[in-house]
């Protein structure tokens, strides 16, 4: 065991109640994205002021796979160069010592966010829930926010399209138009359906991770939370004290990105 | 002779410039180069630029209408119409950079004031409003009103600083982030303007009593242009020895990515040499030499501009950011393209137009007029 | 519109606290309350929490078959997560049972491949319709008419001048054999001759089948050797990726139905040598032959999550693999945990890069390095003692092992020393045949020893006591046989030693330092990492894949890295070695209500003769055999599904000439080294006059096709993905279809209107040819194949049911709610893909099966119970057999280039080695070119999704960085790959383009010098990186589909053969990583 903090939440993780080894009295075995689906389920009966919504990724897990930037890529049908979630990599060391450093990075949905205070009409700003918005119809897209935040979270859609330049009206082949209605009409983000057509937002609107507000208003953990195949993206209300996320960040080796900036990330890291 | 070329060269402009609004207007930025990292590029440098000059055209007007200094009798008019012409150009520029143009009736209604932009958007209409009346004023063969004046002096003085402020903010961007930029920026208004002065006067031909500010004028632009000088000098050097990667790579980039733009365009075009010339006596007696400065202090300056706004954004926020992800808009690389050249030419094309047209047309406005008639 | 709300609370302190004078006219955030409300609402959101707008189902993405929910809104699939009860994407996985309504809103996870498989589905250059090469235009050129699904049926069924270049023969004329019973009588006849060993008597068979048959002779290839089988045979059907239900529709259509043999998958390309190993170390005894009968094609994977070490060899466990989302989970676990794992693989994977220890090897080295590890693990006593002395499955029981091996076994050697045989006890008189009637009334040899006891057949002999003891291995009953383990004596002048003595010999043929040296690591990670391995019980476990497979070698490393395991005997054990375990489908267990295997309306055909790849039959048994080697080609005795070998063998017409190839979900072109040999091949007409493929675009292997069926993708259809060895609970995945692109065309069969696609083609020809086992009476008198749903929901049934004959395994009905989400759920979909009648009438309108069945697919397959997968230490569905370390079929098997038996036992032999086993040299070729998956490429299937682009736009050559340096070479520069077989670096694509194989330096720390690799995925030339014509209207590709490089195409040729790249000839495999190649700067 290499950290007892984090003893609470292996116990219920299941190398350590695989059932090979299980005593008897051990709490039934459930995947984290199970008890993290749970402990949402709690959380939305209690007021939103009286939730914190935290994310903490563990990069001892990260596998730099990028399930979670494509997941929220399809969740919120991002358009080409705009991204919520980019994981970068980095090798470190010389031959043969050799290792990589994957860090995901989502919003840090800052208590103290410096992108909210230049927006110049309220278009950005942190919810009742505690995250940063974006208001599509209310941006102006002058992307004043996008320079302001330290931590590069914020991409601007400038109107393209993954299938611009494909194939248009042959009829022997499935054909741009037929193509595109998977991101031209589904998108949810906010909870309000956008067709994407000509310069109607989010066209020209800045855009930013969200925590996947519309799904956790459903009752769904963000996207890329469920499917990060590592396990190292926990979700949770961190007010809640039996939460994992609760739990985590107590931990010593929790960190925070460029803390000294005091903006106060509801990201943390385990490192 | 110099107006015919000024007309061609305008018209050539704003005929290109008819195509980037085409462009913009129809694509909206699907043809922009600027991105996510890079998000404000040429268009905003040309923002900067433009309001600058008007900022400073305004200021020093000023001299002529609200402080009545001898010299500078009978410039002030022609201040104000460049003033207007350049806020103009600069506001479009602006404007074309705005995702939703047209919701911009909500930085007036809906406004957040601690936001830079918005205090922009507020200060310029007002120091637009000013001017107009000003100048509407002084049209109209009365004096401009002092309270007008003032008010437009106070909100100028702000306005000039603000890009300064405006990337200030940013302090999650240590280049930026330096109490000194507003600062900065009021020293780029006022030689901006001066120069622009330069410019119209001594290639255009100032009256007799335009002519009268030539020495006093190209003196202060010559110290302005020190200054300027001496503040890149502090900057460059200050940021180069802290080796603060934040800082001093994109004074690298500068110096060495873009060396001729920065040391032949920048420094030796658009500071040096006119330093040299400005400070000459007799060199700064000959107008038309004045005005060819004059163009080079704008090139120069803007050329400067866009070194303090462009290549700070072209450094990673986070180590491998830039590279985490591909996609149009998601890089560090920044070249205007053919939509932002056009649009920018278009705007250069509507300044020198205004600024003809207004020679020419609108006759009580300038004093290029009577001369003409001289 | 505008309202100026009250702020919240908050947000008014903040005002005020920063309190500006301005404050009096900022308007808060009104649309916070906006955004709140559209929440609130929830009008569109909600859909993903809906159940009725979701379809579980299976991911193609990868091979690992992970199981998906597709989100649909509006028809269009909106997006794709994890389907919760799955063990792919949780683990645990939630009770089968949880009603499906309770679980809408519980993900689990998948990776981003699985993620972007929505631009799979809506990719524009997805082909809606047949085409058809433009007659005048050569293949490769990229010319193509539209033709319509009825007049390409009947242009490849009836054959003619097709392509203005003269008559092509169609399917009809192929099938020239039509009489199933005479095909039937003929098949036992060549049995009958293969099995003869004597050489007269086989003439006089050959001599009698001419007679017999002689008035069907002219139905044969050729009637000189009958047992090239019949002209059916020269249809082949070739597919790359394919997943149980079309496979068993494809063996119902091309063997039993239009009687060809020649039906090959594309094992050897993937990890063939893998699955060979698997097969030759579970070949079983037979007691009653006292011989060995061929194994199962298959093979074992680490228990990922119980494991506390774990060795991974050429594993490329985060990014590729079967597969993250299942293993990843359980891997991550453990470095959280503390437990170690080591890494083998010439280049830092993303894996080693999180290991406790990366071994850079000499790539083909593995088993030098098992040997060294075995060599310290012998040295030191480490190996489980115990369990391998155990001999027989009465000896496992009686020490309640799961199963047992053949270490303690004797072995004959010849006089060289070399193993031979296991020592029969006939041979040393421990038994004594007697002839007696058998159960039928033949006469069979039973052996009887001294105490009387009577064996069914010969049996093989330990040493107990330094006594020979004969046992009976596989008999639960009998006697348990424990014996001695390092065994080298000499018996009845027989010189023998145990199997695990001949491993040992193995092993000491050289010092660890020397085992370290060849392997290129040090002598130090070869011992603590045998150290550590030993250190575990049976909780640690080597895990191989590909690295170690597909090399010239491959077999033998993986038969160490086996064999390692097994001297730890971690197999069947939580936390070992563990195979495979999938409800069956195809009704083979008792009580099944749909045998679909077996269901035949009529006489189905009996599929005979020599394959083309000659892996059915040993040379030697048939009349091709003339005593010499090498053969034109090689044999496969070992080996089946050897996908480089379908190609070269129909450029050599050997062992005889094709005339119709169907392709399907075939990538050849792209995925086999060498891709040059294929391209030429499969552009001659000559070589093959009729090549007709199943595409979902114009690919890279079906652009030299001649007709290209559109298929439905993996969205669209059904399938059953099966499972894979790490995943330890009894599963079936079931691919169903989630969505219908708008518009899809659909075509009549048999009077019924279906979608076009992959099934509709068979249903087709079968309705033109009048084939058995389709059409009304398809799998029985009134039971109608007529529809795709007719036989997969029988197969759904199937697994439905369970395995247990009284049904009390089975799944239990949908409730009316469930019926209703279900129902609900297809809406959407077109009456020719889902129409409710139709699909419970394939069930026979039974009520319950049907509900039963819903039950399944609202499910999107079975999955057992997370706490069923173990009993105790060990897995609940245990391999539980002999496991061979001796491999004696092996050892008896020839490999026909050489003429020289096959070894039967983990060796080192170096990589690199032509078809004649010699030495390639390749001087002036300085790097070992390797290449490896990347997490979101897959094959030459994943470029078309450029979500996934956004990730990794493109490919590149990895190169350490000293090497780099040597070379001038700095990171991003440009460089070309080019080898002995390949000097310029370019790949001929035909239709005048030439693809040169270059693209960025990846300057790295993390590869071994000496060594370049590229990532899979990258370097195209179709699938929509080729500009095509059609109808003469010109299809631009798409720039973003082009992008660099491919390595394929500079693999090495075999110097011998010339047509193929390099092979390992005893396991299958292709060879992916023994090219030497020049990195040139450009
Ligand atoms: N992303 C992705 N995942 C996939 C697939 C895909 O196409 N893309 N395909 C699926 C399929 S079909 C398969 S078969 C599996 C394959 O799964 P793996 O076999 O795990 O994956 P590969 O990348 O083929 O693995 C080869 C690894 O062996 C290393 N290697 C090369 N040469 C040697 C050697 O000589 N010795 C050793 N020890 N290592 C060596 C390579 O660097 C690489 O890391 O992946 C499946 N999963
Ligand atoms: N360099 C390099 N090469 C490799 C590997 C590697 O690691 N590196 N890995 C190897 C491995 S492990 C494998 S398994 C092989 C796989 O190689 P293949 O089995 O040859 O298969 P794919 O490359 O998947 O090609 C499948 C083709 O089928 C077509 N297709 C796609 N979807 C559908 C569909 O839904 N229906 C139909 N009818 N057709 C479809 C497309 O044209 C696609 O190109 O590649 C091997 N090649
Ligand atoms: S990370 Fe950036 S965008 Fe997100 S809240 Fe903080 S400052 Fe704003
Ligand atoms: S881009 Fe939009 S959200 Fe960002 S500051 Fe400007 S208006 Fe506000
Ligand atoms: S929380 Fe949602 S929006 Fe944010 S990165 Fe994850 S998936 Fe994207
Ligand atoms: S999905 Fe998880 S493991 Fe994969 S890159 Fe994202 S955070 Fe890392
Ligand atoms: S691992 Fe393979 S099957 Fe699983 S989600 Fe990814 S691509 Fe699909
Ligand atoms: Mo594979």
């Amino acid at each position: 065991m290499v950290n007892s903090a984090f003893a609470a939440e292996t116990q219920q993780a299941p190398a350590q109640a695989a059932p090979v080894s299980a005593p008897k009295q051990a709490p039934a075995p459930q995947d984290v994205l199970v008890r993290m689906h749970k402990e949402l389920q709690a959380a939305l009966k209690r007021s939103q002021a009286e939730r914190r919504w935290v994310m903490v990724i563990d990069l001892r897990r990260c596998i730099g796979c990028h399930a979670c930037t494509v997941a929220c890529i399809s969740e919120n049908k991002l358009p080409p160069g705009v991204v919520y979630r980019p994981v970068t990599i980095k090798e470190v060391g010389v031959y043969p010592k050799v290792s990589m450093e994957f860090l995901p990075r989502p919003c840090m949905q800052c208590d103290e966010p410096p992108c909210t205070e230049v927006c110049p009409v309220h278009a950005t700003y942190k919810n009742s829930d505690g995250i940063v918005v974006v208001d599509y119809d209310q941006c102006i897209g002058c992307r004043a926010c996008i320079a302001a935040c330290p931590y590069g979270a914020r991409t601007f859609d400038f109107g393209h399209n993954y299938l611009e330049g494909t194939p248009k009206g042959m009829e022997f082949l499935l054909s741009q138009e037929k193509a595109n209605a998977y991101e031209n009409k589904v998108n949810i983000e906010y909870g309000k359906r956008r067709e994407r057509n000509g310069h109607a937002s989010p066209v020209g609107n800045v855009r930013k991770c969200h925590f996947c507000l519309h799904r956790l208003e459903a009752g769904i953990l963000p996207a890329c939370t469920t499917t990060c195949i590592g396990r190292a993206t926990y979700f949770g209300d961190a007010n809640d004290k039996g939460s994992l996320v609760h739990e985590l960040i107590a931990r010593a080796d929790v960190v925070q990105l460029k803390k000294e900036l005091g903006t106060r990330p509801r990201v943390y890291y385990i490192y | 002779m110099n107006k015919s070329i000024a007309y061609t060269v305008g018209v050539i402009a704003l005929l290109i410039g008819l195509y980037g609004f085409f462009d913009r207007l129809v694509y909206g930025e699907a043809h922009a180069a600027y991105g996510s990292f890079v998000v404000w590029g040429l268009w905003v440098a040309a923002y900067f630029f433009l309001g600058g000059i008007a900022v400073g055209c305004f200021l020093w007007g000023s001299l002529d209408l609200l402080f009545g200094l001898e010299t500078f009798k009978g410039m002030g008019k022609t201040a104000l119409w460049a003033a207007l012409v350049t806020l103009v150009a600069g506001l479009m520029a602006i404007g074309f950079d705005l995702g939703h143009m047209e919701r911009i009736w909500k930085a007036y209604i809906q406004v957040n004031f601690h936001s830079g932009v918005a205090e922009d958007v507020w200060a310029y209409t007002l120091f637009g409003i000013f001017t107009l009346i000003a100048l509407y004023q002084s049209c109209s063969g009365s004096k401009p009103a002092k309270v007008i004046l003032i008010l437009g002096l106070i909100v100028a003085l702000f306005v000039a600083g603000a890009p300064g402020k405006l990337m200030g903010v940013n302090a999650g961007r240590m280049y930026w982030h330096a109490g000194l930029l507003p600062v900065q920026f009021l020293i780029f208004a006022l030689t901006t303007g001066a120069a622009m002065l330069m410019v119209i006067f001594g290639l255009f031909g100032a009256s007799d009593k335009a002519a009268r500010s030539f020495p006093v004028l190209t003196k202060a632009t010559a110290g302005l242009l020190f200054v300027n000088l001496y503040m890149l000098w502090a900057y460059y050097s200050e940021g180069l020895t802290g080796n603060m990667p934040s800082v001093a790579e994109p004074i690298r980039m500068v110096m060495q990515e873009h060396a001729v733009l920065f040391w032949l365009v920048q420094v030796a075009v658009g500071l040096l040499i006119p330093l040299v010339v400005l400070s000459q006596s007799r060199t700064a007696a000959n107008p038309a030499l004045v005005g060819v400065m004059g163009l080079c202090v704008l090139l120069g300056n803007l050329v400067s501009r866009y070194f303090i706004l462009v290549p700070a954004q072209q450094i990673d926020l986070l180590e491998g950011l830039s590279s985490a992800f591909h996609g149009r808009g998601y890089t560090l690389a920044y070249t205007p393209s053919m939509t932002e050249w056009a649009v920018f030419l278009g705007l250069i094309g509507i300044v020198i137009l205004g600024l003809l047209i207004g020679a020419d047309y609108l006759h009580p406005l300038c004093q290029c007029k009577s001369q003409k008639e001289a | 519109m505008i309202k100026f709300n009250s702020m919240t609370r908050r947000d008014f302190l903040k005002v005020s606290a920063v309190g500006t004078g301005a404050a009096f006219l900022s308007d808060m955030p009104h649309v916070c309350h906006a955004i709140e409300k559209a929440l609130a609402a929830g009008d569109s959101s909600l859909f993903e929490a809906d159940p009725t707008k979701q379809i579980h189902t299976v991911c193609l993405q990868c091979n690992t078959g992970c199981a998906i929910r597709v989100k649909i809104l509006d028809g269009i699939a909106a997006k794709i997560e994890g389907n919760p009860y799955s063990p792919w994407t949780l683990w645990p996985h939630p009770a089968y049972k949880t009603p499906i309504k309770e679980m809408a809103t519980l993900e689990g996870g998948i990776c981003p491949k699985g993620q972007a498989g929505i631009q799979t589905l809506y990719d524009p250059y997805r082909i809606v319709s047949v085409l058809k090469r433009k007659p005048g235009t050569k293949r490769g050129e990229g010319k193509w008419v539209t033709i319509s699904f009825d007049k390409a049926i009947d242009e490849i069924v009836n054959g003619g001048d097709l392509f203005g270049e003269g008559r092509v023969e169609g399917l009809k004329s192929v099938r020239a054999l039509t009489d199933t019973e005479v095909a039937a009588k003929m098949a036992e006849a060549i049995k009958k001759y293969w099995d003869e060993k004597d050489k007269d008597k086989k003439k006089e068979l050959l001599a009698k089948f001419k007679e017999d048959f002689k008035d069907h002779l002219h139905t044969l290839i050729d009637p000189e050797h009958p047992d090239l089988g019949p002209k059916n045979n020269q249809f082949m059907f070739v597919w790359g990726r394919m997943k149980g239900g079309r496979e068993d529709l494809v063996h119902r259509f091309v063997q039993e139905a239009f009687g060809s043999i020649n039906m090959n998958g594309h094992t050897t390309v993937c990890q063939g040598s893998l699955y060979f190993t698997g097969k030759s170390m579970s070949s079983k005894w037979n007691p009653e032959k006292g011989e060995f009968d061929s194994g199962d094609k298959f093979y074992w994977q680490a228990d990922t999550g119980n494991s506390k070490f774990v060795i991974y060899v050429g594993n490329n466990l985060y990014d590729a693999n079967y597969g993250p989302p299942q293993r990843v989970p359980k891997a991550t676990q453990a470095t959280v945990d503390g437990r170690k794992f080591v890494v083998i693989d010439p280049r830092c994977s993303k894996l080693a890069a999180k290991a406790w220890k990366w071994v850079p090897i000499k790539p083909g080295m593995d088993a030098a390095f098992a040997m060294g590890m075995m060599r310290w693990i012998f040295e030191n006593e480490r190996y489980n003692k115990g369990y391998l002395a155990i001999a027989n499955q009465a000896a496992a029981k009686a020490a309640e092992e799961p199963n047992y091996s053949n270490a303690a076994w004797l072995v004959k050697l010849d006089d060289k020393g070399n193993p031979t045989k296991f020592l029969r006890a006939s041979e040393i008189g421990l038994v004594t045949p007697v002839n007696e009637q058998g159960p039928d009334g033949k006469p069979v040899t039973r052996y009887v020893d001294k105490a009387g006891h009577k064996y069914p057949g010969d049996v093989p002999v330990i040493l107990v006591d330094g006594k020979p003891v004969a046992f009976d291995p596989v008999d639960e009953k009998a006697a348990p046989a424990v014996g001695e383990l390092l065994v080298d004596t000499t018996i009845a002048d027989k010189p023998v030693k145990s199997s695990l003595q001949l491993l040992k010999d193995e092993a000491f043929k050289y010092s660890i330092e020397e085992w370290a040296q060849i392997s290129g690591v040090s002598a130090e990670d070869i011992v603590v990492v045998a150290k550590e391995f030993t250190s575990h019980g049976r909780k640690a476990v080597a895990d191989i894949h590909r690295g170690p497979s597909q090399h010239t070698n491959g077999f033998y490393n993986n038969n160490a890295f086996n064999v390692l395991n097994l001297l730890i005997g971690n197999y069947d054990y939580a936390g070992g070695y563990i195979k495979v375990s999938t409800y069956d489908r195809n009704g083979g267990k008792k009580g099944q209500p749909y045998p679909v295997a077996k269901m035949f309306g009529e006489h189905h055909f009996k599929a005979f003769g020599v394959d083309m790849l000659r892996t059915k039959a040993g040379y030697e048994k048939t009349s091709l055999f003339d005593g010499k080697y090498p053969t034109k080609r090689p044999w496969y005795p070992l080996a089946s599904d050897v996908y480089q070998e379908d190609w070269a063998s129909i450029g050599d017409a050997y062992p005889y000439p094709i005339k119709v190839l169907m392709t399907y979900m075939c990538g050849a072109v792209y995925s086999l080294p060498a891709s040059q040999t294929v391209i030429d091949i499969l552009s001659d007409t000559k070589k093959v006059p009729l090549h007709i493929a199943s595409d979902i675009l114009i690919g890279e292997t079906s652009s030299y096709a001649d007709y290209i069926f559109p298929d439905l993708s993996y969205l669209e259809r059904w399938e059953f993905h099966g499972s894979h060895p790490s995943v330890p609970w009894q599963v079936e995945n079931v691919r169903q279809p989630a969505v219908s692109l708008p518009g899809w065309p659909t075509v009549k069969v048999f009077g019924e209107e279906i979608p076009m696609c992959f099934e509709a083609v068979y249903l087709a020809i079968a309705e033109r040819l009048k084939l058995p086992g389709f059409g009304p009476n398809g799998f029985a008198e009134g039971l109608p194949f007529t529809r795709p749903e007719h036989f997969y929901l029988k197969q759904v049934a199937d697994i439905a049911f369970g395995h247990k004959e009284d049904g009390s395994d089975s799944v239990p009905e949908a409730s009316d709610e469930e019926l209703r989400i279900f129902l609900e759920a297809r809406k959407h979909l077109p009456k020719s893909v889902f129409d409710p009648a139709k699909w419970k009438e394939a069930l026979k309108n039974d009520e319950s099966m049907w509900r039963k069945a819903v039950y399944v697919l609202n499910r999107g397959g079975r999955y057992e119970d997370f706490a069923k997968a173990y009993k105790g230490d060990k897995v609940a569905h245990p391999y539980g057999r002999l496991i061979n370390l001796f491999q004696e079929k092996t050892a008896k098997s020839i490999n026909t280039m050489t003429g020289k038996h096959m070894i039967g036992l983990p060796t080192f032999i170096p990589p690199g080695r032509d078809y004649l086993d010699q030495e390639i040299k390749d001087e002036g070729y300085p790097f070992n070119l390797i290449t490896f998956k990347t997490m979101t490429m897959t094959k030459c299937r994943t470029i078309t999704n450029y979500w996934l682009l956004s990730i990794l736009p493109e490919g590149y050559v990895l190169i350490n960085s000293a090497d780099a340096a040597k070379l001038g070479i700095r990171h991003g520069d440009k460089v070309r790959l080019a080898s002995a077989s390949n000097p310029e670096g370019v790949l001929d694509v035909k239709g005048g383009r030439k693809i040169p194989i270059e693209g960025k330096a990846y300057v790295s720390e993390g590869i071994r010098p000496g060594v370049v690799a590229f990532p899979l995925g990258f370097g195209h030339w179709a699938s929509g990186a080729g500009d095509v014509d059609v109808d003469g209207r010109l299809v631009k590709a798409d720039a973003r589909r082009t992008t660099p490089l491919h390595g394929n195409g500079v693999m090495r040729v075999d110097p011998v053969t010339k047509n193929v790249g390099l092979s390992d000839l005893v396991g299958g495999s292709s060879v992916f990583y023994d090219t030497k190649v020049k990195v040139i700067k450009v």
